[in-house]
């Protein structure tokens, strides 16, 4: 598949905006800056820049505990995303919802959710209203290999088939070889299927799984199924294999670990293939780099100045009356 | 008697260690139960073995439904929630299939389920991750509902609970797994219903239960200088509630305060009102104030959520209008 040049560039852009964005909060959670946990994206980047390249304004995404790389690619504004996620009044929500539970409407991102497999049956919710407002928009619900076995998303998988839904459900498998919850290896497995992809068949949906981390890979895989959702032809579940970044990496064998990341990264498999074909030139990739770090300091310094919400927000938005 | 502190976490490790020792119906069952991590499930796994202590995948509805139906056959599952807030996911199977099943089939079977859940704010973790619940646990009829607030009582009544038929939810608030205090190396039980008067007083009482018992204790502490005297009731069991402690308390104080880190509305500090109300009025000198999580969702900024949350200094101005 041939992808425009503006294209690639924009796919490279939002993966290292991703990358730049979190390895900026890496930072600021060490220095105290940021007072709640979430989790990290790093590695990911190229599934969300290879879906959230074919959404619209008004498509709707639904994210998860590691929310940032969907955020950032659905195009939120980095200095209310930063702001939030530091708990500042400039923030998407008052900073009221952390990086757990953040949310943008105006830009269709529904949520990052707190709860494991909470957020596809909102987006089932969003991909119906926009079926209904007959626009071809569609949502896509982004959700782990954990989360891929709760009831909420098998019961969404169903039901997005029955009423045929412009929804795709976008599974990022983070630890396709071993089992592995929150860092620990589980003493009974978690999934019950090689592939998640073939859950799809039990919903009467394409399933597909595809390497997560080849950024063109899943920019065509996702364009196959988001047309056929705009078409009306129903949902998708695609799966992506990824890999997270655990680094920096140290003990004997780090240097080893150092290689096999780098094979892995997103971001240097991309280089390394625009650059090889000369899709690209280093001085194109190395603007967007410097570009980037730029917008992303600048939503640093603005959420470091900006203040807490005042007392009174804690009682306010219970209700909107 | 030897003197030996341990902490809240290994007090309930302890526990859960003995009493499945003893008895060979007791399995563990919830998410990382088998990881060394975690202090009340550290070392389980290798000692029992996975039959005994199994991860499960994070899919609440399931793992607490086939504790109940496990349950149901004889068996005595410990599930973990990781935390309260998501056995929201599990609620048909924890109010519907759990709570009533015992009563709804007229005594023909036990539930011998523990679900151990994990609950509290104060990380600046959210709204779904921060919260306290027990209140909605025990609105349902046929649970039995434990919130210990110190190593000695979370072994306890570890125990007591891991010995009781029945279903139950025993609440451990994450801030106090550090929490050191003596533990003796023999054997005991604390019934569940029993309140413990924590610290006695003459001029208020104070019922707080879990994290805010100490809260309560800071309050009583500072109070002393200025002449005031609380009363610390710790229930420690919910459900069932000894009324009785709490009522002699009043009759002896007069004024009640309850310090509840659950929401404001429906709850565990609106019940102990109640039954002040009901059953205390003519003990009462001074209106029944409730210092509780007000009712708003935990708020992410960690000011807003401190600002909300119950403290002693709270309890202080409370107890001073109070004796005015």
């Amino acid at each position: 598949m041939k992808i425009e040049k503006e294209k690639l560039l924009e796919l490279y852009r939002t993966m290292v905006r991703i990358r730049t964005f979190e390895m900026s909060t890496r930072k600021l959670r060490s220095e105290g800056k940021i007072p709640g946990g979430f989790g990290m994206y790093t590695g990911e980047e190229a599934i969300a820049a290879g879906v959230c390249a074919h959404l619209r304004n008004d498509d709707y995404i639904t994210s998860t505990h590691r929310p940032m790389g969907h955020c950032v690619a659905k195009g939120s504004d980095l200095k209310k995303l930063m702001a939030e996620i530091c708990g500042k009044i400039t923030g998407f929500n008052k900073g009221k919802a952390g990086p757990w539970h953040l949310a943008d409407l105006e830009i269709g991102l529904l949520g990052a959710n707190g709860i494991v497999g909470g957020g596809p049956p909102l987006a089932a919710g969003a991909a119906l209203a926009n079926h209904l407002k007959g626009k071809n928009g569609v949502a896509v619900c982004f959700f782990g290999e954990g989360a891929s076995n709760q009831g909420t998303i098998q019961e969404t998988m169903n039901l997005a088939s029955v009423w045929k839904l412009p929804l795709i459900f976008v599974c990022e498998n983070s630890s396709p070889e071993v089992q592995v919850s929150l860092g620990h290896t589980l003493n009974f497995p978690q999934v019950s299927v090689e592939d998640i992809s073939v859950r799809g068949q039990a919903y009467d949906m394409p399933g597909t799984t595809i390497d997560g981390n080849d950024v063109f890979k899943v920019y065509e895989t996702l364009k196959e199924a988001i047309d056929r959702a705009r078409k009306g032809e129903g949902p998708s579940l695609i799966e992506c294999k990824t890999y997270q970044y655990e680094g920096p990496f140290s003990g004997e064998d780090a240097a080893e670990k150092e290689k096999d990341w780098q094979e892995k990264d997103p971001i240097l498999r991309f280089e390394k293939n625009v650059l090889d074909s000369r899709l690209l030139s280093k001085s194109e990739l190395e603007k967007i780099r410097v570009e980037e770090d730029n917008a992303v300091s600048e939503a640093v310094d603005f959420a470091l100045t900006s203040t807490d919400p005042p007392i009174e927000e804690a009682y306010s938005d219970v209700f909107n009356n | 008697m030897s003197k030996r502190e341990l902490s809240f976490g290994e007090a309930l490790n302890e526990a859960l260690k003995e009493e499945m020792r003893n008895d060979a119906r007791i399995l563990v069952m919830g998410e990382n139960v088998s990881s060394n991590y975690r202090a009340v499930t550290r070392g389980l796994f290798e000692e029992f073995g996975r039959d005994r202590v199994r991860d499960t995948p994070i899919t609440e509805s399931a793992f607490v439904g086939t504790g109940v139906g496990a349950a149901m056959v004889g068996l005595k599952p410990v599930v973990e929630l990781m935390l309260v807030d998501f056995s929201l996911v599990a609620m048909d199977q924890i109010l519907n299939q759990a709570a009533k099943t015992q009563y709804m089939l007229g005594g023909m079977v036990k539930i011998p389920l523990l679900m151990r859940a994990i609950y509290g704010a104060g990380t600046s973790s959210g709204s779904t991750h921060s919260e306290t619940l027990y209140s909605l646990f025990a609105h349902m009829p046929g649970l039995k509902v434990i919130v210990p607030s110190n190593p000695y009582d979370a072994k306890g009544l570890l125990v007591a609970s891991l010995r009781d038929e029945n279903p139950k939810v025993f609440f451990e608030h994450r801030l106090l797994y550090r929490m050191r205090g003596e533990v003796p190396e023999e054997q005991y039980v604390i019934p569940l219903g029993k309140a413990n008067i924590v610290k006695e007083g003459t001029d208020i009482t104070v019922v707080a239960t879990g994290m805010m018992v100490h809260r309560a204790l800071e309050a009583a502490e500072e109070l002393k200088d200025k002449s005031i005297s609380l009363e610390v009731i710790d229930p420690r069991t919910i459900v069932p509630l000894d009324t009785k402690s709490i009522l002699s308390s009043i009759e002896k104080t007069s004024r009640l305060i309850i310090v509840d880190e659950d929401y404001y509305n429906c709850s565990f500090s609106s019940e102990v009102a109640a039954l002040a109300a009901d059953e205390g009025y003519e003990y009462l000198s001074a209106p029944v104030k409730r210092i509780t999580t007000p009712n708003v969702p935990i708020p992410y900024n960690p000011k807003l959520e401190k600002h909300i949350l119950p403290d002693a200094s709270k309890i202080i101005s409370t107890a001073q209008k109070l004796m005015k």
